[in-house]
């Protein structure tokens, strides 16, 4: 086909050599431990990713409340992505219909946020006391469908995507606590007029995105 | 409307059955039309990155590759006027590192000049990285497609300038510009394949440096840069 | 309310971002530059204005408490269609704006309208609600990408002045909150005057 000499290419990693003379590529492993230390403190879900901005500066004025709604997210985050990639696996692949995605990962969201409501209710009232307030606000929080659609867009299998989501939204529930403590104190000092409410909050999410970015590189990335 | 557990049900029910169903019929719809937008901007691609046009060259072979899921496929392009070679347009996705959402896809256009591999041009197919920061990669002349473009392919070093490699990264995003790199190397190494001087036996595996040794190397160096999380 | 007012007011005193302060998830992931910003309040307008009308359209049919469910799953239809007919017909358009419409479904602006206006009032005036509202959107988000794209990037709709010496930290996630805080300080001062 060309008429140069043959030449070794030195500069090839041996990743890349291996995949063109087996055929396939070795998966770089990455450790638990870095799935999720990465999705805590690194990839942040608020802080690093902007995904549930809304319940962040909506419910996180008291520790104890932002406690609950982390609880709340961890539980329905776990289980909505239990639940979807076992849809994605066994249904949409299947049958060629991943465009539909979107669509039925959000009604099986609403559905399951619904469905543990009436189980919370019947079988642990004091659980219920708890939680039950914030699990509608759940429905609308986007981190929830946007972890599912990341959690299978990164080809994890079950436990490790579960464990991933768990570990996302306890970066949620961390991230909204921590801002908590800062907005309670906060509440007692005197702000100017115009920043008081929304702008502080968001300055003060800034200075907390900043301080998470010292975590940058600390895993390597999934 | 007041809410019976009957209504809710038939309700909910009928609008996510005609959601999907016109979902579902305008899927079948755009189908054709989406891969046929695909293909023609591949086709744009493989001609732009050898400078030239459809017009006045043609692709006379296409050689495809499989490795695991990814497809590597290199198109010979020829002066259709007196059927001289132009040069090689290889689509590749990165195929050892990931970008920061997904896999990158490049177009790489190399031309062949005093027994040299020279990159001639290089596009990008797809890509998912952050606006503003990775999705900088598609810019023309941007820091990646001018640290390799007119470059010996044979000279170059597949990684960023701060692990030792040839690539002056995209501002604030390394984990993007690794994954361009990758791509390129796998393109010029698919091209090798195809025109059979790829050295896969035992013994270049083994004298082949590795991705991981190259960046433990450097680790002190690279924690000097920018740190940041792409 | 004038047909003129329900445009009029999505600019200023119902402004999605600063008064409002609905979609923050988009405004902070996408405004990394101005024409990103742009492009991003765009998209957003365009399905705006489809699913309030639609939803202006159905929303006798709909049970009160399956109401959220039921909207979702229309903006959520509407948003695959138009990715597809977008993909298809325009690439090129699809090409520019294409990366942010899987994110207009999660962006809570678009059932905030469809909850808060769509379901209360006729399908002109949800559509013009639309027009307001996304305008709004469209030029705040330019706005907060022209400001970290002049910090951050030292450009200015790409056109740059100051290569490589602006801090980079107002590209990245703290600058977006930063940004935006400021932002909203300046537009209260102004506002309340």
């Amino acid at each position: 086909m060309s008429n140069m000499n043959i030449l070794i290419a030195e500069n090839i990693s041996s990743e890349v050599l291996e995949g063109f003379a087996t055929g396939s590529v070795s998966v770089q492993a990455i450790t638990l431990f870095a799935i999720i230390i990465g999705a805590i403190f690194v990839n942040n879900v608020v802080l690093s990713q902007f995904l549930g901005i809304c319940p962040f500066l909506g419910v996180s004025s008291k520790v104890e409340t932002s406690m609950g709604m982390g609880m709340a997210v961890t539980f329905v985050m776990a289980l909505a992505t239990l639940v979807t990639w076992c849809i994605q696996q066994y249904i949409l692949v299947p049958f060629g219909i991943e465009y539909m995605q979107t669509i039925t990962f959000i009604l099986v969201i609403a559905a399951l946020v619904q469905m543990v409501e009436i189980v919370l209710k019947k079988v642990s009232p004091a659980l219920y006391q708890a939680l039950g307030i914030f699990l509608p606000l759940i429905t609308t929080n986007c981190a929830v469908l946007g972890i599912a659609i990341i959690t299978v867009q990164k080809n994890f299998d079950l436990l490790t995507g579960v464990i991933y989501a768990t570990s996302i939204a306890l970066g949620f529930a961390l991230a909204l606590v921590l801002f908590a403590g800062i907005r309670e104190r906060l509440e007692v000092e005197d702000t100017p007029e115009a920043m008081r409410g929304v702008p502080i909050a968001l300055i003060t999410a800034g200075l907390l995105a900043m301080a998470f970015m010292g975590f940058a590189n600390v895993v390597p990335l999934p | 409307m007041k809410s019976s557990l009957k209504n809710m049900v038939l309700v909910l029910f009928t609008i996510t059955a005609i959601s999907a169903l016109l979902v579902g019929l305008v899927q079948d719809m755009t189908k054709d039309a989406i891969a046929t937008a695909n293909q023609q901007a591949k086709n744009i691609a493989k001609y732009n990155v050898l400078n030239t046009t459809a017009e006045e060259s043609t692709v006379v072979a296409d050689t495809t590759r499989l490795i695991g899921d990814f497809q590597i496929t290199v198109s010979t392009v020829k002066r259709t006027a007196d059927d001289s070679l132009v040069g090689y347009a290889v689509e590749a996705p990165s195929i050892t590192k990931s970008g920061y959402a997904d896999r990158i896809v490049l177009m790489v256009g190399f031309v062949e000049e005093n027994g040299i591999a020279k990159v001639n041009g290089v596009e990008v197919l797809s890509q998912k990285e952050t606006p503003g920061l990775g999705a900088n990669m598609t810019k023309e002349g941007n820091s990646l497609e001018r640290s390799i473009v007119g470059k010996d392919a044979a000279d170059v070093k597949f990684s960023v300038t701060k692990e030792g490699g040839s690539f002056d990264a995209l501002t604030g995003s390394t984990i993007s510009s690794r994954a361009y790199a990758n791509a390129i190397e796998t393109a010029y190494a698919g091209y090798l394949w195809a025109t059979g001087r790829l050295d896969t036996s035992e013994e270049a595996l083994e004298a082949a440096p590795t991705g991981a040794s190259m960046l433990q190397q450097n680790e002190p160096e690279a924690q000097k840069g920018e740190e940041c999380n792409e | 309310m004038s047909k003129l007012q329900i445009i009029t007011k999505g600019i200023l005193k119902e402004n999605p971002t600063f008064v409002l302060v609905l979609g923050m998830c988009p405004t902070l992931g996408v405004t990394s530059s101005a024409i990103n910003g742009m492009g991003m309040g765009v998209a957003t307008m365009a399905v705006l204005i489809m699913s309030n009308m639609v939803i202006a359209l159905i929303k006798n049919l709909i049970p009160d408490k399956v109401r959220i469910p039921a909207f979702i799953v229309v903006i959520a239809s509407f948003v695959t269609i138009i990715e597809m007919l977008m993909q298809a017909y325009i690439p090129s358009l699809y090409a520019a704006l294409g990366v942010f419409i899987p994110l207009i479904v999660v962006n809570c602006i678009i059932l905030g309208r469809a909850e808060a206006f769509a379901s209360k009032n006729g399908v002109l005036d949800s559509a013009l609600d639309g027009i307001g509202i996304g305008l709004g959107f469209t030029l705040s988000l330019t706005a907060i990408g022209a400001v970290r794209e002049v910090l951050g990037a030292g450009s200015i709709f790409g056109y740059s002045f100051a290569d490589g010496v602006m801090p980079l930290l107002f590209i990245l996630a703290p600058g977006g909150f930063l940004v935006l805080g400021y932002l909203m300080v300046l537009f209260n001062k102004v506002a309340k005057r």
